[in-house]
């Protein structure tokens, strides 16, 4: 083989630096001219989106870019959270005696520029009426039948009254007819039609929101070109004159959240649609580029006891715990601030359904005091210690020995937490109640889980003590108080982890389930609050803070809303500065 | 006619042990704590629609029947639908494998390459300066965490000099302009490939360079050196023609290996610097309990690792004459 002499070897080194510069050069090229593309906004996402057929999606980062294409009748006001016609003309309108609500459907068109008519919506719901299709049955299973007396006009038959029917069932995403009627076809001949319409692949959704698909690489990004054909366009909503008034959406996806934020230093993306972690609060507050927005989610972070089993089934246990956990503390010193202290069920930011009025365990105590009043409780309630953890002189010491009410030694007692390296806020939670639970000579002991396996045990096996679980995202809807809490969701998956059993609490639930004028369901929801907090099968910890960020001088017109800034109403209104 | 031999009964080995590994991996999911429903988290699911989605992805079946439907979609190469992603699998492997293949593959024949070579240089100057430099240099940045490494880089060449981009492997500024040819976007996949590139040639070279120097300062005490000096040829050409071939062998078989690895992608590597690989779809589907995914490709690893393994074994005897079977 002939050897390279000295100048062929800098001849193919020089090559290799050509074509390196090239492609330094190219890009970097690229990336000026689209710093003048000032119309496009780029958001990073964490992870990319796993699928666009709205039926199957089950992600985060799928709904978010679905929300922006599929739209449903009703959306929340950014300010009142009140609901509000959206592709509906106006709020529906309920006929008692016929259980029938008529919907008008205002004039709006798909993006292939076809009109969404009343045809749309009663496919919608039939077809997941007919499919049974998971996440929306529920929500739909009680119409009886749905009627399109014309194109505008949409009338839903309920088989009984179901408060939910406008919070939850109209705010479904609303399908094309055009779109699905081949695929239905296609998936009725096959052995299980649903499993084939869930495995569908959409490439290209017809929407009827304020962006449409242009273009999704796999892997890297993903690309909503505004949509020509929106209804919202120069339409003024709630007071909000719509747009949009950008090109474009750029989805890029991050795989961690360091990349993310220093992609957002850069300018390489505008907007990172994700919570930031306290721990990167004190570098992009000094980043004079970076805007950030708070703003309160609807989320519970709660301690859930397995009241099935001695000795969670007793109230007086489960109320001394509730005064041990120190929520200021988990609020200032865990969250770094960035939490609000939880009282009831139902976040504080969703106001008209939450309740003020319910017991409120140690507040303004300091750690002796909740000792001595949880240890009053339980002495009271026939418990007794081999060391008592407050002593004949009234002073605390480290309690020992707890014994149940029949003279029994308490045994370990576990907490179940998903891993630090899931959630760090929940695993320290657990690891500082084991601690302030010890104090009183509870044998506690946290033992955090992988989060699959916690779901596991607490869900499908009901084998565990107690655990420390979370919902990012509540809806604003509060039913899911009496699904969280009903006696007959009480079962293998149903959602009842705790095994509460209160048929006092399951008649007022199922009152509130069916009633429909919301004054009374709001008297219902705050008894079932105060009930639950009564009895506490599960102590409310906090609501975290959500705090985003985005670059300054770039677009303007964020509108923040519980839940951020990352909503349909911000991507309608942004206007390039 | 040994050697032909040799490949049947291998290949007999591999067909026995793939079979094992199939069932194994089909055990080892199912027998995991969690289930894809349990891990969907959403007060909106209700008991009834966890069931009937329970259904809908065939896990309501015996698992001796969910079995045979397994055998079945390996067989036909249809490895089933993903649980998350609604699609099939083998449609979701093949549009991460060539990203993958690229990555790794380019690294790891690049480290290769410049192990060999400066383990060559190391050995020829055994005790000296350079060979102390090139050593300690290799054993640390081997040994490197490689997450640092990488956060390090990106932090250093991405965001304070701006010389290369943070992370993924395309521009959509050139993949959405119509007016970008092949050569742009080949030259835009080049310049995302430089900074995971570095990272992983920094962690694999000096364990290229350490096999290669160990193995050259074994050979060079063999006869047929001795041998070769007392030709009078050029040290030069002792070095590079004589000993380098044959201390290579070592090489070739941790680069053969390697290879068969590298599909598994650095599920590391791909998640720091969103490379839209196999490592990350294997990490992902594994946290999401997404049976179908993760099961296919820890098959195609499996796999590749064995057939790798066998290819090597024949390369070997081709290599060196004094190896038979």
């Amino acid at each position: 083989m002939p050897r390279m002499n000295v100048k062929q070897k800098m001849s193919s080194c020089r090559w290799v630096l050509i074509i390196a510069c090239a492609a330094m050069l190219l890009t970097g090229s690229r990336l000026a001219s689209t710093a003048s593309a000032a119309n496009m906004l780029k958001v990073g996402l964490l992870q990319e989106p796993k699928t666009l057929n709205v039926w199957r999606a089950s992600d985060t980062w799928s709904r978010k870019v679905l929300g922006l294409l599929y739209q449903p009748l009703y959306v929340r006001d950014p300010g009142t959270l009140e609901l509000i016609p959206w592709l509906a003309a106006e709020p529906p309108l309920f006929d008692e005696k016929a259980l029938c609500y008529t919907v008008k459907i205002r004039p709006a068109k798909w993006s292939d520029g076809t009109e969404l008519t009343s045809e749309d919506v009663a496919f919608t719901g039939n077809f997941i009426n007919e499919f049974k299709v998971p996440r929306y049955y529920s929500k739909w299973k009680f119409i009886s039948k749905i009627e399109t007396p014309d194109k505008h006009t949409v009338k839903f038959f309920l088989k009984e009254p179901k408060a939910i029917f406008v919070s939850r069932t109209l705010t479904t995403p609303i399908v094309q007819k055009k779109e699905w009627t081949d695929i239905i076809a296609a998936a009725r001949k096959t052995k299980k039609p649903l499993g084939t319409l869930l495995n569908e692949k959409i490439k290209n959704p017809i929407s009827s929101g304020p962006f449409v698909l242009k273009e999704w690489r796999d892997g890297t990004y993903l690309y909503l070109q505004k949509n020509k054909h929106f209804f919202g366009t120069g339409q003024k909503i709630q007071g909000r004159l719509l747009g949009p008034y950008i090109d474009g959406i750029i989805f890029k996806i991050f795989g961690t959240s360091d990349a993310s934020i220093l992609a957002l230093k850069k300018g390489s993306i505008d907007m990172f649609w994700w919570g930031i972690q306290p721990g990167y609060l004190e570098d992009l507050r000094g980043n004079r580029d970076i805007e950030l927005f708070q703003n309160e989610k609807s989320a519970l972070y709660y301690m859930g006891f397995n009241v099935r089993k001695a000795p969670f089934n007793d109230a007086n246990l489960r109320r001394a715990i509730a005064i041990l956990v120190d929520d200021d503390f988990i609020i200032k010193r865990i969250l770094q601030g960035y939490g609000i202290r939880m009282y009831s069920i139902i976040p504080p930011g969703n106001a008209f359904w939450y309740c003020p009025d319910v017991p409120r365990y140690g507040e303004g105590l300091d750690r002796e005091a909740r000792i001595k009043k949880a240890f009053g409780i339980l002495r009271d309630a026939g418990y007794t210690w081999e060391v008592p953890p407050v002593n004949g002189a009234g002073k605390v010491v480290n309690g020992e020995g707890i014994k149940l009410p029949g003279g029994q030694t308490m045994e370990k007692f576990t907490i179940l937490t998903p891993p630090a390296d899931y959630d760090p806020h929940r695993a320290m939670c657990g690891m500082m109640m084991q601690e302030w639970l010890r104090m009183l000579g509870i044998p506690a002991y946290s033992k955090p889980m992988a989060f699959g396996a916690l779901l596991q045990q607490v869900k499908v096996k009901h084998d565990f003590d107690s655990f420390v679980l979370g919902y990012g995202n509540l809806s604003l809807d509060p039913d899911y108080l009496r699904n969280f809490f009903i006696s007959t969701n009480d079962k293998k998956r149903g959602w009842n982890m705790s095994g509460y059993n209160n048929p006092h609490f399951d008649k007022i639930a199922n009152e509130s389930a069916s009633a429909m004028n919301r004054d009374k369901r709001r008297s219902l929801i705050w008894e079932m609050q105060k009930i639950i907090i009564g009895d506490v099968p599960y102590i409310p910890l906090y609501d975290p803070k959500l705090i985003e960020a985005v670059r300054k001088g770039r677009f303007t017109g964020w509108v923040q809303m519980l839940g951020g800034v990352g909503n349909m109403w911000s991507f309608c209104q942004l206007k390039p500065m | 006619m040994e050697l032909r031999k040799y490949i049947i009964r291998r290949m007999i080995q591999i067909i026995i042990i793939f079979f094992v590994i199939l069932t194994v991996l089909f055990l080892l999911f199912r027998l995991a704590p969690g289930d894809p429903v349990s891990m969907m988290v959403d007060p909106d699911m209700t008991q009834e629609d966890a069931e009937i989605l329970i259904v809908q992805l065939g896990l309501d079946q015996p698992l001796g029947i969910q079995y045979l439907i397994y055998l079945k979609n390996f067989f036909t190469g249809h490895f089933g639908f993903s649980f998350h992603y609604g699609e099939p699998v083998v449609d979701i492997i093949w549009n991460r494998l060539p990203n993958t293949v690229l990555l790794f593959t380019t690294s790891i024949i690049l480290s290769a390459l410049v192990g060999v070579f400066l383990g060559k240089i190391a050995s020829w100057h055994k005790g000296k300066k350079i060979d102390s430099l090139m050593t300690i240099g290799a054993l640390v940045t081997h040994t490197l965490f490689l997450p640092w490494l990488a956060l390090i880089l990106i932090w250093i060449f991405a965001y304070k000099f701006g010389w290369f981009p943070i992370n993924g492997m395309i521009s959509e500024e050139v993949w959405l302009d119509p007016e970008a040819g092949f050569i742009a976007r080949a030259l835009d996949v080049m310049y995302h490939m430089v900074l995971p590139l570095s990272t992983l040639f920094l962690i694999h070279f000096g364990a290229y360079l350490l096999i290669m120097r160990s193995s050259m300062l074994e050979t060079l005490k063999e006869d047929y050196i001795l041998t070769a000096r007392a030709k009078g040829l050029e040290e030069k050409v002792i070095r590079d023609h004589h000993a380098a071939p044959n201390a290579a062998l070592p090489v070739v078989t941790s680069v053969g290996l390697s290879l068969a690895f590298s599909i598994n992608g650095g599920a590391l590597t791909e998640t720091v610097f969103t490379w839209p690989g196999i490592g990350r779809e294997l990490v992902s589907s594994v946290s999401q309990n997404d049976y179908p995914l993760a099961q296919a490709c820890f098959l195609m690893i499996a796999g590749v690792v064995l057939v790798s393994n066998l290819v090597v074994d024949v390369l070997y005897a081709y290599l060196d004459p004094r190896i038979r079977y």
